[in-house]
């Protein structure tokens, strides 16, 4: 087997034959009976493998929650068991079954194959969709529908559309948009939608950080890749003291500096005196406040929503939280708002935290009687503010980014010679240059070497020349632990040869034999 | 006594709970109903008296077995339990067959003592009654538990279950052994009594067909042991097993189609095979859909008192059950989708 995608912990597998996972058997030629009650009957994946027993006599609440044999581990009851356990039993999947065993679930309806596919099961069957065709019901995108016209051998027919339905699944891994089929399957679908709102720590925890546009939509409030980013907000800070903030609209294009919108707000803004000390940072939904230095970062430069202008009270909740990490208070001496319909909520909050903020009261902000208006408070505010140099400011946005991106892994970052400046020349010595691929700082071959010595993710690979991509059957073990989607750093022989980005988790690499294993952007 | 399978074990002392305070001078409940006494139909007095209950509910217990909710743990006293037998005498009066039933082994003297059985049976062979049946484990089936000085005819009823030591084990959690039933109903046979064997339909964890063919194998295996067997779709009880896999739908009850198949099969065997299923047509009890549950209940009742016979039921719901029954072991469970056997038609139906 071969890993080619993921997504949340879900995974695109190739296997032999041609065929991949998600995958459907079909009961009447797949799969097999048990002899006996207390052998499990096989299955057929392109080769026939021998299931685990039934779990007789055992509680489904308890752990071990898989049954296994060699080559398959079983989720019985993944139909029934309550939302919230189902999550902490996905939680442990891979504890259980490792790598190399395919996960399947008996018995599932086509309406929460999508949602566990997220969760990482890799084989479904066809029993249920065989009860519904005995009462004549009609498959249909994953739902059940009565239809008046006869249909002539209806398992059949339902069987074909249970294979166009695993396929989209199937598709939806590989574009990256799972979630949104997740997602959509989850609006008329009560357990979906639970399952899905307590999958989101595991998911921000443990799935694939794949940088695949989201398109939002209310459920987007709980996307993973949005909390993890709102929380991450708490790891920074703005480029210096006592600067002036300055908040914009977003920009329907991404990252917002590349938008026309913002160009005018920059054209207009460097024509006043000590623009350096304006910091800018943009208000959004989903992700709530986004500061120009992480307008690279996953997914602030990647998801796309239908702008309404109103913020409904969940929303004002998250903006409120999301301003209190920016710490107003100690961080800048005063606030400009300029952000057309969002002002007047914007101007509300950043009051409740007591610093002193201006509206500009402008309907529309790229106007040019908006950016007039922008310019002479801009001009106003910053006269009293001290003076920002172009090497303090990038040594700053540096920094938070940095501390963003790293964490508490950041200091070898931060103490490297700072150059440049946002958004493309910004760099950390030798040690990391900006990349619009990584979202961020990228490291260097030499910025590898320090994030291992410091105990970033670090892959051990066989002795060889590497050249191109690593891939899992050279990967011997590893330090560190690493979602998908994060800079890794190899090394062969005790010297670091490689960094690149994860393809596969820590566990994964080591259990597969094909399959990229590191996504390698520098070599040695 | 074999070992423990011990998640079952754990499983079925998680799912019990302390029964709530009965009266003890009242009965558990009392009816009369129809039964076959030498080929006619006869009035059976029915009567459960409470007492302490089953020793092995006290101790585990079985996975279906939810009798214990009618018992008092710290004992029902003699006198307690000679004012619940006044209570119950006027509706055995003028029968000729009765069912004294406790919810545990009639003939376990530390359930109840030898002296007030000694009592009542001789009290109902003065009221003229030919033939009682009681219930035990068959670790009780003892003669001197039952050397009573003046008895009807004695009928013991025993909980085979299964003939399979894994569903026992690891379904039933029963330690029950093949060689020690077929000793005990030589030893029941020997000193004067008939017995009659109690066969689960699809106890938890099986599936519908393994149900069945449990069922089939059970009673075969039995009959030549036993002078009759009812089988016994197991139904949903309160604070066990089979009601925690019922509520996480990881299991369900067994369809009356599945009934009609075992009695069917059973046919040719050499001994009366009967069912009478408890909470028949509800969703707790053996079922099928809302349109023949009552026919098919029907039915079996006549089947039951040997006024008619199976054949010829028929209903829409039934090629429903067999594309179950085809595909029920490949599920891995007992379970099957809600509302699948009115063809997922209507709100609240089953
Ligand atoms: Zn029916």
């Amino acid at each position: 087997m071969e890993p080619i995608g993921h997504e949340g912990l879900g995974r695109l597998l190739k296997l032999e034959d041609n065929l991949q996972t998600p995958h459907v058997v079909f009961s009447h030629s797949d799969l097999e009976e048990s002899k006996d009650l207390e052998s499990g009957g096989t299955i057929t994946i392109g080769k026939k493998f021998n299931l685990p027993p039934s779990p007789l006599g055992l509680d489904s609440e308890k752990s071990p929650y898989l049954q296994l044999s060699e080559n398959i581990a079983v989720i019985d009851n993944a139909y029934s068991i309550q939302p919230k356990k189902l999550v902490e039993i996905a939680k442990e999947f891979r504890l259980e079954a490792g790598y190399s065993r395919l996960i399947y679930a008996p018995a599932v309806e086509p309406s929460q194959m999508p949602i566990l596919a997220y969760l990482g099961v890799d084989i479904f069957d066809d029993l249920n969709v065989e009860l519904r065709s005995s009462t004549g019901w009609v498959l249909e995108s994953g739902e059940w529908i009565k239809q008046n016209k006869q249909i002539e051998d209806l398992f059949s027919h339902n069987r074909e559309e249970l294979n166009r339905w695993i396929s989209r699944i199937r598709n939806a891994i590989s574009n990256g948009k799972l979630r949104e089929l997740v997602e959509l399957t989850s609006l008329h679908n009560p357990r979906v939608s639970q399952i899905l709102y307590y999958s989101t720590s595991l998911l921000i925890e443990k799935g694939a950080r794949v940088h695949s546009k989201i398109r939002s939509n209310d459920l987007s409030l709980n996307h993973p890749a949005i909390l993890d980013f709102q929380d991450r907000l708490s790891n920074y800070e703005p480029p210096a003291k006592g600067m002036v903030l300055l908040i914009l609209p977003c920009s329907a294009r991404k990252p917002y500096f590349k938008s026309s919108s913002h160009k005018r707000f920059f054209n207009a803004l460097r024509e006043v005196d000590n623009y350096l000390a304006l910091h800018v940072v943009s208000v959004t939904s989903p992700l709530g406040l986004v500061p120009r230095e992480l307008e690279f970062c996953y997914p602030a430069a990647h998801y796309d929503i239908a702008v309404t202008g109103q913020w409904n009270a969940s929303e004002i909740e998250m903006l409120r939280s999301q301003l209190a990490k920016l710490n107003l208070k100690q961080n800048y001496t005063k606030a400009i708002v300029h952000a057309g319909s969002s002002s007047k909520i914007m101007t509300n909050l950043i009051k409740e935290l007591g610093i002193d903020v201006v509206d500009t009261r402008v309907e529309k902000p790229s106007s040019y009687e908006g950016l007039e208006i922008l310019q002479n408070i801009a001009r106003m505010s910053l006269s009293d503010v001290p003076l920002l140099n172009t090497k303090d400011r990038a040594k700053g946005e540096a920094t938070g980014l940095a501390k963003f991106q790293y964490g508490d892994n950041s200091n070898f970052l931060v103490k490297s010679e700072i150059s440049g400046r946002m958004p493309y020349k910004l760099r950390c010595g030798d040690l990391a240059a900006m990349s619009p691929v990584v979202g961020g700082f990228g490291l260097t071959l030499k910025g590898g070497i320090e994030y291992s010595s410091q105990g970033g993710p670090t892959i051990i690979a066989e002795t060889f020349k590497l050249i191109g991509d690593l891939f899992a059957v050279g990967v011997k073990s590893y330090e560190g632990s690493w979602n998908i989607g994060d800079q890794v750093v190899i090394k062969q022989n005790g010297t670091v040869t490689g960094v690149g980005i994860a393809k596969m988790m820590p566990e994964e690499m080591i259990a597969m034999k094909r399959g990229i294993a590191v996504e390698v952007r520098h070599h040695a | 006594m074999p070992e423990a399978f011990v998640p079952l074990t754990d499983f079925v002392n998680k799912s019990k709970s302390i029964p709530r305070d009965h009266p003890l001078d009242k009965p558990v409940a009392k009816w009369i109903e129809e039964e076959i006494l030498d080929g006619e139909v006869v009035e059976a007095g029915v009567v459960i008296l409470r007492t302490r209950g089953c020793y092995w509910s006290i101790k585990e217990g079985c996975s279906m077995c939810g009798y214990f909710n009618d018992t008092v743990p710290g004992g029902v006293s003699d006198d307690m339990l000679r004012e619940q037998w006044r209570k119950v005498r006027p509706i055995l009066k003028g029968k000729k067959y009765a069912k004294i039933y406790t919810s545990g082994s009639f003939i376990d003297p530390t359930e109840v003592p030898f002296d007030f059985a000694d009592e009542v049976m001789s009290d109902m062979s003065d009221m003229g009654i030919e033939k009682v049946l009681i219930e035990s484990l068959p670790e009780f089936v003892t003669p001197k538990n039952f050397a009573y000085t003046n008895s009807p005819k004695l009928e013991i009823a025993i909980g085979l279950e299964s003939s399979s030591p894994v569903v026992l084990d690891k379904s039933v959690n029963k330690r029950l052994r093949w060689p020690h039933f077929v000793k005990v109903c030589k030893l029941a046979r020997d000193n004067g009594a008939e017995v009659k064997a109690y066969i689960l339909l699809k106890p938890p964890y099986l599936s519908e067909k393994e149900g069945i063919e449990d069922a089939v194998q059970s009673a075969i295996d039995a009959a030549p042991h036993v002078d009759k067997i009812s089988i016994n779709p197991v139904n949903v009880q309160k604070n066990t097993v089979v009601e925690k896999l019922w509520f996480r739908n990881e299991w369900t009850a067994p369809w009356l189609w599945s009934v009609v198949e075992v009695l069917q099969k059973c046919e040719d065997l050499p001994v009366r095979v009967y069912s009478d299923p408890t909470g028949g047509g509800t969703r707790r009890g053996a079922h099928n859909c809302h349109d023949c549950n009552k026919k098919v209940l029907e039915a079996l009742k006549n089947h039951r008192l040997g006024l008619g016979e199976l054949k010829g039921l028929h209903c829409n719901c039934k090629s429903r059950w067999k594309a179950l029954v085809n595909q029920s072991k490949l599920r891995r469970n007992g379970s099957e989708p809600h509302g699948y056997r009115s063809g997922f038609t209507g709100g609240r139906h089953f």
